[in-house]
Parts: structure tokens; C-alpha cells; sequence
């Protein structure tokens, strides 16, 4: 179990690690060549990819397939119950590892319905944003935000509910406002920040 | 007999009652001593496990009360922390510096922080006055918050220190207590701002200086307005003592029945017994008692310095555990639910002591039941001992009245059914017993007339020498001075000598008797009056001289009745007439013997005289010297064998004549016997063959002896009539010497067999013998204590055997016969 566990960490760190360093070559590139260099939205579109590679990966072939053999099974209090983490968890905290590494890009998820409030929009832009998204789900908002005096490219991305686990653990939590998910509904977004400088 | 059975009774040990009463009191005791141990430990197990599962139940509960609690607190500081004011304030205060307002970025906050440190009223009030700090004072007192949300008394009066930082850890804004200025190197401050991405922190109890007391902080970060990242922390002190007391110190069971909560570390956040800050006393407890899942444990000792074995259940508050210093290993958070084993197990122990108690009740119940059980049972019992009592004695008249119902009722009727049966029997019994008596009676009457009848005196002597009967021929044979009992000297009136005798012989025999009854001489009681078996009767036989007529005596034993000693019978025989006839026969014998030895004699000189009186009168007429004095020589040689052959009789006749027996060795008798006989008899043609054990020593007479031997020689040489064999052998055993003679004469023909020991009986012709000779062996023979025995087959020979007594156990020989009874007489003297 631990080591299933260690395993499913260094995984994890590599592969936000592979991430976070091909985006940060990329915007290092941006600065480097020219005034015009790789846009900020084909950047979100970029580190959006991999984050739903990842996940995709992590979702279908580790949980999935321990649940389904039996092995180990995820929670949400994982740690405690010595399980996985869920997929949403997996990408919060990978959201927060990058964080950490003080790249300037940063990325979390949220949503209308939050289990947490922590995850709620906190600003009328991600507000609205998740507003055109159920509207309109092919495609990302962007835009561009201010705190203070500093300003940031934001990309929103919908979320959708891509496995079972997801809908169930969402229609079931007692903190869940919203109980009535489907598969495949926008239960969320990916908020995807860079800093511009 | 009833008085030593009851007594042996006694003695022996436990009655029928007592055992009755002991063994229901065993039947009670057993059963339920151990279904008290048994339920006394099966009701500790259960309840130690329901104890366990209740305190894990309450530990969990109370983990989970506390978790929301601090979970509440931290929203609240959250939402402080989400204040758009405070975080507009920290937004600029981190923008500052890029727009130029500080010129000297690092300055202005060094000076406030110097002036601060001072304690200069202006810099305090700068930061104490600020609007934010403003702000906070109205956050804490609930302006801001909803209806309903406002901060318990308890939480603002734990809340200590509220203060907020920007992100250069340098203070912006406080309340309440004055806190330090900068605080970006304070591990809770790195905590929660954590590289700007923010991270809510709550830092393990520690003893905190400027409030003086044991707290807890929660250090939540103030995000940005795009919750990008961290632009503040807020961070808050709390009591940890007045912030958990009204929540763990209320959950009180029992006596001492209690919550707390420790870290992992075993130290003590909140305790209704320990002071917050100090350590549990048992270091080995932590491992037991904070994993990370509820549960609970049987430990060795409480935590609280008691030793004794307690059951705690235990949870940890996992989403604080989580938060606590970042690290679920460094320091968790953990409940911990404890009561006194003493009082946890109080219940049990009432439930031992009542059931012993109810328990000693029933056993005393039962003893005094159980004796009137035993009583009612036992009674009947003795009443039916009793009566068999009444019965061995013959004394049951009454029937035995038992009216018990079972088994008791049965065995008395039973009872009552072998008395009158036996009474019966005895009925019958008793007439049998008058026959056998009247019987007796009879036998006894038929005895005494047969003795009576008897010509023979008889004498019956007891053990102590008293005579108790004489018989008819007795009385009229002697004079009898005294009338039985008397004692034997007092009965016959013998000389001195013969009185010592028969005292001596009658004490010898008695000692003897007693000691060698059982060995080799037991023999029935036989008839006095039939002659002994002359192999014994010799030695014992002897003659008694009692006024002029001579008496053979002889003693036999008469077996006595159970428990008496034997009696001793003597019985007296007349032979007065028979010894004096025999006397007679040996003389006429002697006399028969002399003139054949005469003529043996005549004849054995007469030879060689005649060789004398020829060779004399040759002699006269030989006028060669040469052949007189070979003549001479042969006269010599003459008178020499006739000396020889007269000193050889000489030997038989100068023999002195004694009554005494010696050891005479048999081999040599026979010898001379024999060359007695060859000089009287023609035994040419006779071959004598000699087959000797060896020394036998026989104790006889040697005259007489040899006279015997004589006898039965002469009796063969004659039956073989000139040719034949004469086989001499002797033979020795344990007791007897025996001497073979057998010769390979005509034999006897059966009818004159029983015949041939017969006074006169003779096959010879007239002259030729006297038909003495067999009839005197046989006597001399048996005087010795030996017999002889002739066998014979006709025209295939005869052989006679002697018997004789041998010394080592002549002298063993008793007089008469030993009795089969081994009853032993007191020895006494013979009066």
C-alpha cells in the first residue's frame, strides 16, 4: 500500500514536474525570442493538456483499475484511510506543487456548486465565466485580470464529469449543494493564471 | 454387641448424615464457585470490551465535536482572512513599494519596528489604531459577521492574540495583547505563507511568554482578490485551556470517567485532572493510544500516574491532525477517553460480592436442608439397623414400621419378610440341633460301653497329666485308689522309676507331638486296641510291672475338641502270659540252635582231628625223620585250624550277654553270620555273592541280631538244597537299614506264605529243623523296631528283606503315634 502510495507520488511530482518545465521552457522562450513570442492562450491550451493527460492517465488507469481489482480504492480522506486520492484531489495538489515551485503559473478548479467554498469563483470574472461555460462548453474564456497592480492571463476551462467516481462522489457528499450530476455534465472548471509581467 | 458396634462406628469415622450434608454442600459449593469465577471473568472481559467500544464511541464523538469546533474557528478566521477591505490593504501594502511611496523599501517598516520594540506610544498606536486593526476588533466582536455566526463568549475570551501580517511577515494590524513586529522567520508564519501559495496552519501547543499560558495558533493566509496568491496572514492565539475546558472538561462519567486531548507527543492540550502543557506520565502509552484510526486499548497503566490496567479509548481529530504543523507524523492531535479501572470494574466487583454473598445464603440453605434431608433419610436407615440388630440377636418381635414410600418402605418389608423366614429357619434348626445332640448322646454312650467291654485297661490323661477316665477293665484290673480326675501316679500305683518313665515319655511325647505333628508322622486317630505298625510298636513298646503281672503300655494321642488341649490315652496290655510263652520259644530256639551248632562244631573239629590221629599214627610208624617232621608240620597246621575254628565260636559264645542296644554295622553280622553257617553247613556247590551299601549301622543286640540273620540264612542255604546262589545285600535310607538276603531256591508256594513266620510251621523234614527259626528272627527283628518281610515266587526263589531302625533315628523313634490335631497344651509337670 505504501508502496503503491510512493509510487503514485513520485509519479505525480515527475509528471507536474515534466509539465511545469515544458511550460516554463516555453514562456522562457516567449521572453527570450521576440516581443511577439507564444501567446498566453495557446500557453493555457498547452498546461491544460497536459493536466488533462495527467488526470486522464491517473483517473483510468491507477484508479480505475486498483478500484476494479480490488487493491486499493480511492477517498477523499485518503491519507487517513490509506487510499488514493480522488482525481480531483490529485489535481489540486498538483495544482499546489506547482504553486509552490514559484513559477508564477498556477491553476485550480472550481465551481459554481462547491463542495468547499474555497473553490467558489472568486471573482465576478470566474463567476461569469462558469456562467458562459454551462452555456457554452466547447470552448475556454480568457481573459485578462487585476490584483492590485498586478495583472494575470486567466483561461478558464470547463470540467467535465469524465468518470463515474466523479458524478457519484459529487451527487453523494453531504456538503454537495448540487446532487443531480450526470456523466459528462460541466461540474466545474479549471482555472488556469499567468502572471503578467 | 450393640454398644461396640456403635462404637466401631464412631471410630471408623464420618456418619451416614454428615456425609449426606457434605455431599449436597459439595453438589452446591462446586457449581457455584465456578459459575462464579466463570461469570466473574467473562462479565470483566464483557465489560471491559463494552467499555472499550463505548470509550472508542465517545473518543470518536468527542474527536469529531472538537474537530468541528476548531474547524468552525478556523472558518472564522477565515473569513476575516477573506475580509475585501484587509485584502485590498495587503494588496496595496505589497504593491507599495513598486509605485515609489517608501523610497527606502526596507526603512520605514525597520524604524516602526524599532519604535515598536520600544514601546513608543505613537508607533503602538500607529499600528493598534489602524483601521484594519480597527477592523479586526469589529470582526472579533461579530459586527461583520451573519446573524448567527457570532463568535461564542468562550472563543473571544481564548482568542489571546489576533493579529495580521503582510507578506513580509511584518505586522500590520493587531488585537488585543502586543505582539512582536516581525515574525517572517516564525515557523507558522512560513507555515502558512508557504511560498506565497498560502496554506492554513495550526501550530501544536507550546507555552507562549507574552500571554502566559499553554496555546494553540491557527495562522490562516489572506489571498489576494484573485486568490492567486498570498497577500497577509492572519494569525491567531488561542488559550488552549479555556478554548477546549467547556468541551472536553463537560464529558464527565462517573467518578473519574473522562475526555482529553493530547498531541502526539503526550502532551496534554485539555484534561479535566492533568494541567494543559504537561506530559503524560506514561511515555509507553503513545504508541497505544494515538494510531490514526479510532479504536481502543487495555493499557498497562492510565496516563494520570496510576499503575493499575485501564481500558482507554482513543480517536484522533483528523482534519485538525491534518493542519496541525503540516505533518500528520510531527504531531497529531488525539482524544483520549479514560476512566478509573477501579470504578470501570466497581460494577463486577458489586455483582462477586452480592452473588458470594446471596451464594453464602443458598450454601447455608443448603447445609440446613440438606441436614434435614440427611435426617429424614438416615432415620428409617437406623431404625433398619436397629432392627437387623434385634434380629442377629433373634430378639425381632414387632414388624419394622417404615412408612417412608420408597425404597426404605421396600427394604424394611424386606426386612420383616427375612425375620419371620428366619425364624422359621431357626424353628427347624433347633430340632435338628436336638437329634444331632441326642446322637451324640448316643455315640458317646456306645464309646463308653465299648471301652467298657474292652479287656484292655485304657486311661484317658489330659494336657495337664490328670486322669479323666478309666476304663471298666481298668477299674478291675488295678487297684484304683482315687476316682478320676486324679493324677496319674495317684491312679497306678508304680514304683519310683517307672513313675519317673512314663512322666518323662509323657512330656517327650507332648513336646515331640507338638513339634512334629505336621511334619512327616501325621496320621489319622486310629483304634488303640489294633497293634501298632510293628515298625514302631518295638521301640515303644515297653513293659510296665504293675503288682505281679507285667504290662505292655503304649500311649496314643486323642484329638481334642476345638480350643482344648489334646488328652493323651494310655492303653495297658496284659502280656504277662505272652512274654512268658515267648521267654519259652526263644529257649526251645537256643536250645534247637545249640545242638546244630554242636554238630557244626563236632564236625568242623572232627576233620582235622581225624588228620591229627592219621598223621599221629603214621608218625609211630615213619622211620625217615624227613617225613615225620612234614607230618609234624601238617599236625601243626591241624591244630592250628581247630584253634582257629575254636576261637571263632568262642568269639559267638563268649559274646556278654547285655540287654543294652548298640550300633552294630549290619554288613558285618551278615558276614559273620554267614561264616557261622559255612562251617556248619555243606556250601560247595553254593555261590554267595555279596552287594553292601557300605557301613549300615543299625541299633540291635549283636548276638541276637546275628541269631536272626542266622536264622534266615540257614532258612535260604537249606531251600537251595546244596547248588544255588545266596545273593547278601544291604541298604541304607533316611531312617531304616535294610539287609537282603535271596537265595535261588524252589521258592514258597502261596499257600504256606502267610504261614511261614508261624511257631513250628515247617516244609523241612523230621529233624531237619524245628520251625522255630523264622518266628525267632521275626521277633528279635521287631524287638529292634524292625521287621521282616519275606517275598517269594515259586521255582524262582526267595527273598527276605530285614528292616532295621538305624542309629541317628533310632532314638527318634516316639512310642506311640503323634495325632493329626496341632493343638498345644500348657506344658506341666506330671504330679
Amino acid at each position: 500500500m505504501d508502496s503503491i502510495r510512493v509510487a503514485f507520488r513520485a509519479g505525480t511530482i515527475a509528471l507536474v514536474i515534466a509539465g511545469t518545465w515544458g511550460i516554463a521552457s516555453l514562456l522562457l522562450a516567449k521572453t527570450a525570442p521576440g516581443a511577439d513570442g507564444i501567446p498566453p492562450e495557446k500557453v493555457a491550451d498547452y498546461v491544460h493538456a497536459v493536466l488533462e493527460a495527467d488526470r486522464t492517465i491517473y483517473t483510468t488507469h491507477i484508479v480505475n483499475r486498483m478500484q476494479e481489482k480490488g487493491i486499493v480504492s480511492a477517498a477523499e480522506s485518503w491519507e487517513q484511510e490509506n487510499a488514493l486520492p480522488l482525481p480531483a484531489q490529485f489535481l489540486q495538489h498538483s495544482g499546489r506543487l506547482v504553486a509552490e515551485r514559484g513559477n508564477g503559473i498556477r491553476y485550480r478548479l472550481i465551481g459554481q456548486w462547491p463542495i468547499y467554498q474555497r473553490n467558489a469563483p472568486a471573482t465576478d470574472f470566474e463567476r461569469k465565466a462558469l456562467d458562459t461555460l454551462r452555456r457554452q462548453p466547447e470552448r475556454p474564456v480568457t481573459g485578462i485580470v487585476a490584483s492590485g497592480k498586478k495583472q494575470y492571463f486567466q483561461a478558464i476551462y470547463p470540467d467535465r464529469a469524465v468518470s463515474a467516481a466523479c458524478v457519484t462522489c459529487h451527487n453523494s457528499h453531504p456538503l454537495s449543494p448540487k446532487q443531480d450530476f450526470k456523466l459528462n455534465d460541466v461540474i466545474g472548471a479549471i482555472a488556469i493564471t499567468i502572471p503578467l509581467e | 454387641m450393640s454398644i461396640t458396634r456403635t462404637s466401631s462406628q464412631r471410630g471408623k469415622g464420618w456418619g451416614l448424615k454428615a456425609k449426606l450434608t457434605v455431599a449436597m454442600l459439595l453438589v452446591g459449593v462446586v457449581p457455584l464457585v465456578v459459575g462464579l469465577g466463570m461469570a466473574f471473568w467473562q462479565g470483566s472481559r464483557e465489560i471491559r470490551e463494552v467499555s472499550g467500544e463505548s470509550f472508542k464511541a465517545l473518543a470518536t464523538e468527542a474527536a469529531r465535536k472538537l474537530d468541528l469546533l476548531i474547524a468552525e474557528e478556523i472558518a472564522q478566521t477565515a473569513r476575516i482572512a477573506g475580509d475585501p477591505t484587509i485584502i485590498r490593504e495587503l494588496e496595496q501594502r505589497r504593491d507599495a513599494p513598486r509605485d515609489g511611496i517608501s523610497k527606502s523599501p526596507a526603512a520605514a517598516p525597520t524604524d516602526l519596528e524599532q519604535r515598536w520594540t520600544a514601546g513608543e506610544p505613537a508607533a503602538v498606536n500607529a499600528i493598534m489604531g489602524s483601521p484594519l486593526s480597527a477592523l479586526l476588533d469589529e470582526h472579533y466582536a461579530g459586527i461583520h459577521s451573519a446573524p448567527g455566526q457570532l463568535l461564542p463568549q468562550v472563543v473571544r475570551a481564548s482568542t489571546k492574540m489576533l493579529f495580521l501580517t503582510d507578506v513580509q511577515g511584518l505586522l500590520v494590524a493587531a488585537m488585543g495583547e502586543k505582539p512582536d513586529f516581525r515574525h517572517d522567520r516564525a515557523p507558522w508564519w512560513q507555515g502558512a505563507f508557504n511560498k506565497a501559495v498560502g496554506r492554513l496552519y495550526i501550530e501544536d501547543i507550546r507555552f507562549n511568554q507574552q500571554v502566559n499560558a499553554y496555546v494553540f495558533t491557527i495562522s490562516v493566509p489572506v489571498m489576494d482578490s484573485l486568490r492567486y496568491e498570498v497577500v497577509g496572514v492572519l494569525h491567531r492565539v488561542i488559550d488552549a485551556k479555556e478554548f477546549f475546558a467547556p468541551s472536553t472538561h463537560v464529558i464527565r462519567f462517573g467518578k473519574t470517567g473522562h475526555v482529553m486531548l493530547i498531541d502526539s507527543n503526550g502532551i496534554v492540550v485539555s484534561c479535566p485532572l492533568l494541567p494543559t502543557g504537561v506530559s503524560l506520565s506514561d511515555r509507553n502509552l503513545l504508541p497505544l493510544v494515538t494510531p490514526q484510526q479510532p479504536g481502543w486499548a487495555e493499557a498497562p497503566s492510565d496516563g494520570h500516574g496510576g499503575q493499575a490496567a485501564s481500558v482507554i479509548g482513543f480517536a484522533p481529530l483528523p482534519q485538525t491532525s491534518h493542519t496541525t504543523s503540516g505533518s500528520i507524523e510531527n504531531a497529531s492531535w488525539h482524544t483520549f477517553v479514560w476512566q478509573s479501572s477501579d470504578e470501570l470494574f466497581a460494577p463486577i466487583q458489586h455483582l462477586f460480592i452480592w452473588v458470594t454473598v446471596f451464594g453464602s445464603i443458598a450454601l447455608a440453605l443448603l447445609a440446613g436442608l440438606g441436614f434435614a434431608a440427611a435426617g429424614r433419610i438416615v432415620t428409617p436407615v437406623r431404625e433398619l439397623q436397629q432392627a437387623a440388630q434385634s434380629i442377629a440377636r433373634g430378639e425381632l418381635r414387632t414388624p419394622i414400621q417404615i412408612r417412608t414410600g420408597d425404597e426404605l418402605e421396600d427394604l424394611a418389608d424386606e426386612f420383616n419378610r427375612m425375620n419371620q423366614q428366619l425364624k422359621a429357619a431357626f424353628a427347624g434348626l433347633t430340632d435338628e440341633v436336638k437329634l444331632k445332640t441326642r446322637e451324640v448322646q448316643v455315640l458317646q454312650q456306645s464309646t463308653d460301653y465299648i471301652l467298657d467291654a474292652v479287656p484292655t485297661p485304657i486311661l484317658l490323661i489330659d494336657a495337664d497329666g490328670v486322669v479323666r477316665y478309666i476304663n471298666r477293665a481298668a477299674r478291675e484290673s488295678f487297684t484304683i485308689r482315687d476316682e478320676p480326675p486324679a493324677p496319674l501316679s495317684s491312679i497306678l500305683s508304680l514304683d519310683a522309676d517307672a513313675q519317673h518313665r512314663l512322666r518323662q515319655e509323657f512330656h517327650a511325647d507332648r513336646n515331640r507331638a507338638d513339634s512334629q505333628a505336621g511334619a512327616n508322622r501325621i496320621e489319622s486317630p486310629r483304634d488303640p486296641l489294633v497293634p501298632t505298625a510293628e515298625s514302631r510298636s518295638s521301640v515303644s513298646r515297653s513293659d510296665l510291672h504293675i503288682g505281679t503281672r507285667v504290662y505292655h503300655y503304649q500311649w496314643f494321642r486323642m484329638p481334642a475338641r476345638p480350643g482344648q488341649a489334646d488328652s493323651i490315652g494310655l492303653v495297658l496290655r496284659d502280656t504277662t502270659d505272652e512274654s512268658r510263652l515267648q521267654d519259652q520259644l526263644v529257649q526251645a530256639e537256643k536250645t534247637d540252635s545249640l545242638s546244630v551248632l554242636t554238630a557244626g562244631i563236632g564236625h568242623e573239629l572232627n576233620n582235622p582231628l581225624f588228620g591229627i590221629v592219621g598223621l599221629g599214627e603214621a608218625i609211630q610208624e615213619e622211620p625217615s625223620l624227613e617225613r615225620v617232621k612234614a607230618y609234624a608240620r601238617d599236625i601243626v597246621a591241624h591244630g592250628r585250624r581247630m584253634a582257629t575254628i575254636i576261637r571263632d565260636f568262642t568269639g559267638v559264645a563268649s559274646r556278654e550277654v547285655s540287654n543294652q542296644r548298640i550300633s552294630v554295622s549290619l554288613e558285618d553280622e551278615l558276614d559273620r553270620a554267614l561264616a557261622t553257617i559255612q562251617t556248619a553247613m555243606e556250601m560247595a556247590g553254593i555261590t554267595v555273592t555279596k552287594c553292601y551299601a557300605g557301613n549300615v549301622q543299625v541299633l540291635a543286640l549283636p548276638d541276637q541280631l546275628r541269631q536272626a540273620l542266622m536264622n534266615v540264612i540257614t532258612n535260604a542255604v537249606q531251600a537251595m538244597r546244596g547248588s544255588g546262589t545266596l545273593t547278601l545285600s544291604t541298604a541304607q535310607s533316611d531312617h531304616t537299614g535294610t539287609a537282603t538276603i535271596t537265595d535261588s531256591g524252589p521258592g514258597i508256594s502261596k499257600q504256606h506264605l502267610p504261614k511261614i513266620f508261624d511257631p513250628f510251621f515247617t516244609t523241612k523234614g523230621q529233624g531237619e529243623g524245628s520251625g522255630l527259626g523264622l518266628t525267632v528272627a521275626r521277633r528279635i527283628i521287631r524287638k529292634f523296631g524292625g521287621d521282616v518281610r519275606i517275598e517269594s515266587l515259586e521255582g524262582r526263589g526267595t527273598t527276605c528283606t530285614v528292616t532295621l531302625p538305624i542309629l541317628a533315628t533310632a532314638a527318634e523313634r516316639g512310642p506311640w503315634t503323634p495325632s493329626v490335631s496341632r493343638s498345644e497344651p500348657e506344658p506341666s509337670p506330671l504330679s
